[in-house]
């Protein structure tokens, strides 16, 4: 009986430390994840394609941070690019009411990791 | 002991699931219903406009619990979830609450839209345009016309944004021939009236224009009323359905004659050489009545 209720101890020891242990990883790799999903549900279509049928080509998007600015000049920052996401710039459509601030932090986060 | 670890190895498991997923979102909806489809499992509903997910519109739905596409009759109001699953690749209906029943049999289910045939003059729509002014669909008598159908937010590249594209090549090769330029006029119009006001439309208009406002005289970007919307639909036959969490709508171009009466729609397969021709053409060709007077007076 007492070993019985050792044993459910350790489980429930196991099971908290397991998710100790497991939580910051998962977390951290569901946004850049969830980033990933979301570049590649709402953004790859017109930024890594080529040759669309566009007034204006979409431009590559590696390493956009790592730029002194963005295409446009503006400052290659994270308020700026979230700016661009939310409002649309040019003929890039505006994604605001489609995307949550933090679907757009999860996609400046996938972003900064495009290399 | 071997139940517990078993107990204790999913619990862990359910936990790291519960952490890592991301939930599906949801949206409320509210409207009629319409039609029903048993086989296919879906309602058409005529709903109000759903914040954050779509305008206004008539669509069908796939509903979650088929025992609920028995139980709804055309002419219930109904209230609904909208699901969008994660990833925004499948979305449907559930806890569909039936909220009135008293327009079944007596509520009059309008049959799907017939468009106007070719031949058939344009109806006298209101539109409001980039400058936050009247216009109306019948008032460019003595032009032709080439009306397309978009909204803003519209993030297909296949789709909208393709279609300004070519509108804006089309308006660049027409302001090369000054004479055929002044017959000609296209109209871009939104069907998400809600987002695309006056000052979004004539931003996302300066986009394709160069920055150039005065191509706003040759080139109108309007959306209207929502009920105003509605008949502009009916009369063109546009069907609005929705994919991937996105508005989308069968993609219709409409050339409309000097004499306003429809001369084509394009539908699914156009280059942007085949409609500038027809607008040149349309702009250019003697109407059958100058021609039958000229006739006449022989
Ligand atoms: C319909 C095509 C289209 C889609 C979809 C799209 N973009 Fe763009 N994007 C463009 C175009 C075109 C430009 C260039 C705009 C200009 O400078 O006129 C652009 C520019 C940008 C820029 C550079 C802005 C600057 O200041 O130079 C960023 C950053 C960007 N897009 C991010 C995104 C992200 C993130 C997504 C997805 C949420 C996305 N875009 C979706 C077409 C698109």
């Amino acid at each position: 009986m007492r070993r019985v209720h050792l044993c459910f101890l350790w489980w429930w020891l196991a099971l908290i430390a397991a998710l100790l242990d497991i939580w910051p990883a998962c977390s951290d790799q569901h946004a850049s994840q969830r980033g990933h999903e979301l570049f590649q549900q709402n953004c790859a279509m017109c930024h890594e394609a080529s040759n669309l049928d566009l007034k204006k080509q979409p431009p590559k998007l590696e390493g956009l941070f790592q730029r002194k600015a963005l295409p446009s000049g503006a400052p290659a920052t994270d308020a700026q690019v979230r700016k661009t996401i939310i409002n649309g710039i040019g003929t890039m459509p505006s994604f605001q009411g489609r995307l949550s601030d933090e679907d757009v932090n999860n996609l400046v986060e996938y972003l900064h990791q495009l290399n | 002991m071997g139940s517990r670890k078993i107990f204790g190895v999913c619990l862990v498991f359910a936990c790291i699931i519960a952490a890592c997923k991301h939930g599906s979102r949801r949206y409320q909806l509210r409207g009629q219903v319409l039609d029903k489809n048993l086989a296919k499992n879906e309602i058409t509903v005529d709903h109000e406009s759903i914040p954050g997910f779509m305008p206004a519109m008539t669509m069908p739905y796939k509903v979650k619990d088929p025992a609920v596409v028995q139980e709804v009759e055309p002419g219930d109001k109904i209230a609904a979830e909208v699901v969008v699953a994660e990833g925004g690749n499948d979305n449907w209906l559930e806890n569909i609450r039936i909220t009135a029943k008293s327009g079944r049999n007596t509520t009059k289910v309008p049959a799907p839209p017939k468009a106007l045939a070719v031949g058939e003059r344009v109806p006298n729509i209101s539109l409001i345009n980039q400058d936050g002014k009247t216009i109306h669909l019948d008032g460019f008598k003595g032009k032709a016309l080439l009306l397309t159908f978009i909204y803003t937010r519209c993030p297909m590249p296949n789709f909208c944004p393709r279609l300004s594209s070519q509108f804006a090549k089309i308006h660049e090769d027409l302001a090369k021939t000054p004479g055929t330029y002044a017959k000609t006029h296209l109209l871009t119009v939104s069907f998400d009236p809600k987002y695309d006001t006056a000052p979004v439309l004539r931003r996302y208009g300066l986009a394709y224009l160069n920055n150039d406002a005065s191509g706003f005289a040759q080139w109108d970007f309007a959306s209207a009323a929502p009920a105003d919307l509605r008949k502009l639909a009916d009369a063109f036959g546009l069907v609005y359905f929705e994919q991937d969490n996105q508005i989308a709508h069968s993609m219709d171009i409409v050339l409309i004659s000097p004499q306003e009466k429809i001369v084509k729609y394009w539908a699914t397969e156009w280059t942007t050489a085949e409609l500038e021709d027809a607008l040149r053409t349309e702009a250019t060709a003697k109407s059958t009545r100058q021609m039958a007077r000229a006739g006449g007076m022989k």
